[in-house]
């Protein structure tokens, strides 16, 4: 492209088209939003050139700073990429940011009252308000954790939920992640990113910084310690190098100044967990694990697992360590479960919901299984215990063939799947081979929740970077945007 | 510090160690042979699987030993777990689980060494690669260099600092009871010199061996500065004493003699006894039993490095099953 005989410098935005879809940053007349105008200006000033320049020293940066994921499939050693950053910031007013605040705080405590619930009386099941079924055959309900008590009531310390925008505007929860979301580091590079390559437009606008929430989550994990201990030994447990988010995991321990460990680094001893260190067994109070139930403990759960540590769990249940998250929170963010997330929080809040889901077709009743199965072109299908993007069905894309793999595989087993009519997520004008082009966005904030509930402003935006897809998690293609909220 | 991460980056420094001693010995051995009668005999090339003490896997892949087997054995083999790429490789891959503990120039550095290593072709392997084995020593040594200056002198330095220096004392020590034996079979005449040479310059000790013994070539002196010096830092005696230093500095001193750890008594009876032993009563006693010795005795210091600080168990309170497990350590 750069061959041709240079003719006017091509402008970024000369052939950006607005569509149908809810444009972040330009009204329907193409105008820009006000919260936009600043940063489009900026952009109109910029020929592609200028922008790819800087554009270049970004990526420069994050390969050199070693910011990378590993995908896997390869012989022997997994390639390390880059994560793809797109340098147009996603802009959030604060009031629509408030509002999401409020959201999010409302949904992650009913949240973590379900889950004290169900491991302890089971009031919402005896209440009729969830089917127990739906419940007892969630895939990563754990009977073992039944009465446990878990340090301050809290299960879910750290939670990423999915947010997006229909063609309105308006917000959706699309998911809750409530095992051990993943993506935070990117949220705090992409801020490093931004700073060093737009510093002034990034002055001029105000934005609120996100840079202390190392700091958020190091306080909200030592305030769950057992025994109100006051100085407790904090540690992040890694499945180990070769995970494909442990740049992430060895980035925040950094930043939080804790021990990053591997589960053959700590062992169990009256109940007690500790490291495994030159001088001695050192006692562990609190333990931010980056890996799975299963994995956790061999004597508990998968006994052919060398992940995690024997006893762990007997420690834990003695009230000796806390497991952020909890053992069995993923039996909220089952997909069926989640449908009934706004009765959770009637029900314990006695609220309306601030935010909405999406609505939500489950399988396993049977009238919505007949509209399911009757409306494959034009639903979404969900395996309910897939993440990634993975185990899913988007009907007006897919092949008849494929609509009959699922409508078998629905009708064998109905408890697993679910069905959302399609969200057209709303775009945002990225940067693709010299121009820009509107890509579909999503928005996942960072709930750190200890004895209160933070949120740094904002959280990772990520964005589908082929033009028309709607996935937009990194193992598919995805890439990700800084999100600037705005002080009022 | 984790157990885990202190072992980690001891056998990384190990390896690296490793790696340039191996390529040391095997540049030496070619140009020694350049000046010898025989220039591609087994009687010059046996030797040097000697050092290593691999002849058995040596034997077990190669019918010959010549200067393209041993090359072909000592720089890439895939049945030598000692090779150099392998070496280079393994210390790469402990780096790589520690990335956080070193700094990034080290990272950087090694991950340099293993690209070059990694692209190696088979067929550098019979031609006297010199190139090759000097960028390989160059890396190495840059390694420690970089190491000294880019990284903070606490636990994890000195870690690496014990590895080191006890890999190149095993090393100086097998190097002295080859050559030694060499020596011993020749009668007197140039060939001997050539021998000590090459012993010294196997632990680029010549230059600094000439300083302190300007008069005469002999193999007992060499054995001697080999063994004994307590400035040459290729010396077993200066090794240990480094080694030794290290551990005290890890553990602390104890206050006296009575408080120290395992590791700290093996290394510290090493370094009295060379600190004390004249040259004259290790050749009465004769050489290789007394080499022999002193290297059964650095393998039981680096067990006692293992058990101490990598292998951290649960230590259950005083049982009559306690006494026990202290006599099995000690049969060990």
């Amino acid at each position: 492209m750069s061959e041709q005989p240079a003719r006017a410098q091509p402008g970024l935005m000369d052939r950006y088209d607005v569509s149908d879809f809810f444009d972040e940053m330009f009204l329907p007349s193409r105008e820009p939003r006000p919260h936009y105008q600043q940063l489009h200006e900026r952009l109109l000033e910029m020929t592609a050139e200028a922008f790819n320049e800087r554009r270049g020293y970004a990526d420069v940066s994050f390969l050199y700073q070693g910011i990378t994921f590993t995908v896997y499939g390869q012989k022997t050693e997994g390639i390390e990429r880059i994560f793809p950053f797109d340098l147009i910031p996603r802009i959030i007013p604060d009031a629509e940011w408030s509002h999401l605040e409020r959201g999010l705080v409302q949904r992650v405590t009913a949240l973590n009252q379900f889950l004290f619930d169900i491991y302890h009386a089971q009031q919402i099941l005896k209440d009729k308000i969830i089917p127990a079924e739906i419940v007892f055959g969630a895939k990563h309900f754990r009977r073992e954790m039944m009465g446990i008590k878990v340090p301050k009531g809290v299960y879910t310390h750290i939670v990423g939920t999915d947010l997006v925008r229909d063609d309105n505007g308006n917000y959706f929860v699309l998911e809750d992640n409530l095992r051990s979301p993943s993506g935070v580091s990117y949220m705090l590079e992409n801020r490093q990113a931004m700073k060093r390559t737009f510093a002034s437009l990034f002055q001029r606008y105000g934005v609120r910084a996100i840079e202390h929430y190392p700091q958020e989550l190091l306080n909200t994990l030592r305030s769950v310690a057992p025994h109100d201990n006051p100085d407790p030994t904090v540690v992040l447990l890694t499945p180990g190098i070769y995970n494909s988010a442990y740049f992430e995991h060895s980035f925040l321990a950094r930043q939080m100044g804790i021990e990053i460990v591997e589960g053959r680094d700590l062992v169990v001893h009256d109940n007690r967990v500790y490291t495994r260190t030159t001088k001695g067994l050192q006692p562990v109070d609190v333990i931010y694990r980056r890996i799975d139930d299963d994995f956790l403990d061999p004597l508990a759960f998968d006994p052919t697992s060398l992940l995690g540590c024997a006893g762990l769990i007997n420690a834990w249940r003695a009230g000796n360590v806390a497991l952020a998250n909890a053992v069995g929170t993923g039996v909220a963010d089952d997909k069926a479960v989640y449908a009934y997330v706004p009765a959770m929080i009637r029900y314990y809040l006695n609220e309306d919901p601030i935010l909405e889901n999406v609505p939500t077709y489950l399988a396993v009743q049977d009238k919505e299984r007949d509209f399911i199965l009757n409306n494959l072109d034009r639903l979404v299908v969900k395996s309910v215990n897939e993440s990634g993007g993975y185990g899913m069905l988007i009907g007006p894309y897919a092949s008849q063939e494929e609509r009959d793999t699922f409508r078998n595989l629905i009708q064998a087993n109905p408890r697993n799947f679910i069905a959302q009519p399609i969200v057209k997520l709303s775009r945002h004008p990225t940067y693709l081979n010299g121009e820009l082009f509107g890509c579909h966005i999503d928005l996942r904030p960072y709930i750190l929740c200890g004895e209160k509930i933070t949120i740094v402003p904002g959280g990772l935006t990520r964005v589908a970077l082929r033009s028309g897809s709607l996935v937009v998690n990194s193992s598919q293609g995805g890439g990700s945007k800084d999100t600037w909220v705005l002080n009022d | 510090m984790l157990s885990r991460v202190a072992e980690t980056l001891y056998w990384m420094s190990r390896y690296v160690e490793r790696a340039e001693d191996v390529t040391r010995i095997l540049t030496v051995n070619f140009h020694t042979l350049l000046d010898a009668h025989v220039q591609d005999s087994p009687a010059g090339w046996r030797p040097i699987i000697a050092i290593t003490g691999d002849e058995e896997l040596f034997t077990s892949q190669f019918d010959e030993y010549n200067a393209r087997n041993v090359s072909e054995f000592l720089l890439w083999h895939p049945a030598n777990p000692n090779a150099i790429t392998t070496c280079i490789t393994l210390a790469r891959e402990n780096a790589r689980s520690v990335r956080e503990q070193i700094s990034s120039e080290m990272w950087e550095h090694l991950n340099r060494l293993y690209f070059l290593v990694r692209n190696l072709k088979r067929e550098v392997g019979g031609r006297g690669p010199y190139e090759f084995f000097d960028q390989i020593r160059q890396g190495s040594q840059a390694f420690q260099g970089i190491t000294n200056e880019t990284m903070a002198h606490g636990e994890a330095y000195e870690f690496i600092q014990v590895g080191k220096h006890l890999e190149r004392a095993d090393k100086t020590v097998r190097i002295i009871d080859v050559k030694y034996a060499a020596v011993n079979d020749l009668s007197e005449g140039p060939e001997v010199s050539l021998q000590l040479i090459a012993m010294l310059r196997s632990c680029s000790a010549f230059e600094a061996f000439r300083k302190t013994q300007a008069s005469q070539l002999q193999a007992a002196r060499v054995a001697e500065f080999l063994l004994f010096s307590q400035e040459f830092p290729r010396a077993v005696s200066y090794c240990l004493q480094r080694a030794l230093r290290s551990v005290n500095l890890i553990s602390g001193d104890g206050g006296s003699p009575r408080h120290l750890l395992s590791p700290q008594r093996a290394l510290g009876r090493i370094c009295s006894e060379l600190g004390y032993l004249e040259i004259s009563e290790v050749l009465d006693q004769n050489m290789h039993p007394y080499l022999d010795r002193l290297l059964r005795r650095l393998n039981e210091a680096g067990v006692e490095i293992s058990t101490t600080y990598f292998n951290t168990q649960v230590i259950l309170p005083a049982q009559p099953r306690q006494q026990q497990s202290q006599q099995q350590q000690q049969g060990r």
